[in-house]
């Protein structure tokens, strides 16, 4: 292979300002370009001729990047980078238009069969909850066959979920959906094994299988975590990109502070806990618990929504 | 004769997105394998221009509908691979269940039918 291909599309690019987008695609066709003259040879060209017809298939670069959309992203960028001099973003809005066109209805056989699987492990649930704390006498097996009822519709309603086109998202595939719901099934199995556990402490055959499951449903949702793509629509995205980022995404600073104001906030409530309840009992530990929260959600309140000082 | 082919070309331009989606559903690809499918399916002639194709990849990537990231080749130029996304598959089911239902209008308002073909031989 000769080097004549670089050359050719070193000359095409000529006179091109190479921003990082153009750069990129000016990599992507070089590597298109050497699989092409690859090919080309191999059916008897010269390695001269076959980088010329090459890059002639190619046509004019000017082309590929002066398209609708390149000139709408750079016009766009401009825009936003030169608006406001204050640093300040317009507000962001709710497109009502955009929304009533891509408005997707629930479809009335989804409702019925996600509040029947509801009403399934709500009953099944509370049965449950009742045979852990011993006030209702249904011995193993029973607890077994109600966290199966409470699982198998719960991870059922999942994938039922996930397969429904919404206004905002593609419907997953079929695969993956029920990847999701086997994962969730899975995971409330072994929260509902533990549970028993709880109530027959000498049964470790429950801890175990709990275990294995939990492990098993950390293993799914990882996988299918790893391996998620996009599922938004088109006018969903395009509408994220128009609103205005949050302070943490905008002050990455402001997000560690709260982090750190955080952790002290929840170390001071355990250390609280640990006092009340050496002193004047457990239970009074849950008013440090409920302290915590609240300090929490305050300075959350104070840091992510700060309020604008007047005159920008 | 020129004429037919012309159509045919303007036809399936017009699907381009959907065809790039379906090559894409089978496994990730580079630009060059995607035209080499497209080409190889129309017979070797270039019904659709390489220019065509990445002003697809380029619109495809921005609506979410595929993935592109560099492959690790060590020589030549590094490829930039495309994956289809989760929206994708669900873009391409839509269009090409709307494509069945055109195609059946249109082939029973040409009189492609069975019974019609019937007539035509007459």
């Amino acid at each position: 292979m000769s080097t004549e291909i670089h050359r050719l599309l070193d000359e095409a690019f000529a006179g091109v300002e190479l921003d990082p987008q153009t750069q990129d695609l000016k990599e992507e066709i070089r590597a298109n370009l050497l699989a092409r003259v690859d090919e080309l040879e191999a059916s008897g060209a010269t390695p001269a001729e076959a980088a010329r017809r090459a890059i002639d298939e190619l046509g004019d670069v000017r082309e590929l990047l002066g398209g609708p959309d390149a000139a709408g992203a750079t016009a766009g960028e401009a825009a936003a980078q030169g608006s406001e001099p204050g640093g300040r973003r317009p507000e962001p809005r709710f497109d009502a238009t955009a929304f009533a066109q891509h408005r997707v209805r629930p479809r009335p056989a989804f409702v019925l069969r996600t509040v029947l699987f509801g009403v399934v492990a709500a009953v099944a649930l509370a049965l449950f909850g009742l045979g852990v704390t011993s006030l209702v006498s249904i011995g193993v097996a029973g607890l077994l066959g109600l966290a199966a009822l409470v699982a198998v519709p719960l991870g059922m309603l999942t994938a039922d979920a996930l397969l429904q086109e919404t206004t905002h998202n593609h419907p997953l595939p079929r695969q993956r959906a029920a990847g999701f719901g086997a994962a969730t099934g899975v995971a409330l199995a072994a929260l509902a094994l533990a549970g028993a556990f709880a109530a027959y402490p000498d049964d470790t055959a429950l801890v175990i299988a709990a275990a294995l499951l939990a492990v098993v449903a950390v293993a799914v949702f990882a996988w299918l975590g790893a391996t998620q793509t996009n599922r938004h629509k088109a006018w969903t995205r395009s509408a994220a990109e128009q609103l205005s980022p949050n302070r943490f995404e905008e002050d990455p600073e402001a997000a560690a502070r709260f982090g750190i104001y955080t952790v002290v906030i929840w170390l001071v409530a355990l250390g609280v806990i640990v006092a009340l309840g050496l002193t004047v009992g457990w239970w009074w530990g849950l008013l440090a618990v409920v302290g915590g929260l609240a300090a929490t959600m305050l300075v959350l309140a104070r840091m992510l929504f700060r309020p604008r000082p007047p005159g920008g | 004769m020129a004429q037919q082919e012309a159509l045919a070309a303007d036809l399936l331009r017009g699907h381009t997105d959907t065809i790039v989606l379906g090559v894409l559903r089978g496994g990730d690809r580079y630009g060059f394998e995607i035209f080499k499918t497209i080409r190889d399916a129309t017979g070797g002639a270039h019904e659709i221009k390489e220019a065509t194709l990445y002003a697809t990849y380029r619109r495809l990537e921005k609506d979410g509908l595929v993935e592109a990231y560099w492959g690790d080749e060590t020589q030549g130029g590094r490829r930039k691979y495309y994956r289809i996304t989760d929206a994708g598959r669900a873009v391409y089911r839509s269009n090409v269940a709307t494509w069945v239902a055109t195609r059946r209008v249109i082939d029973s308002l040409l009189n492609l039918t069975e019974t019609s073909e019937r007539g035509a031989d007459r």
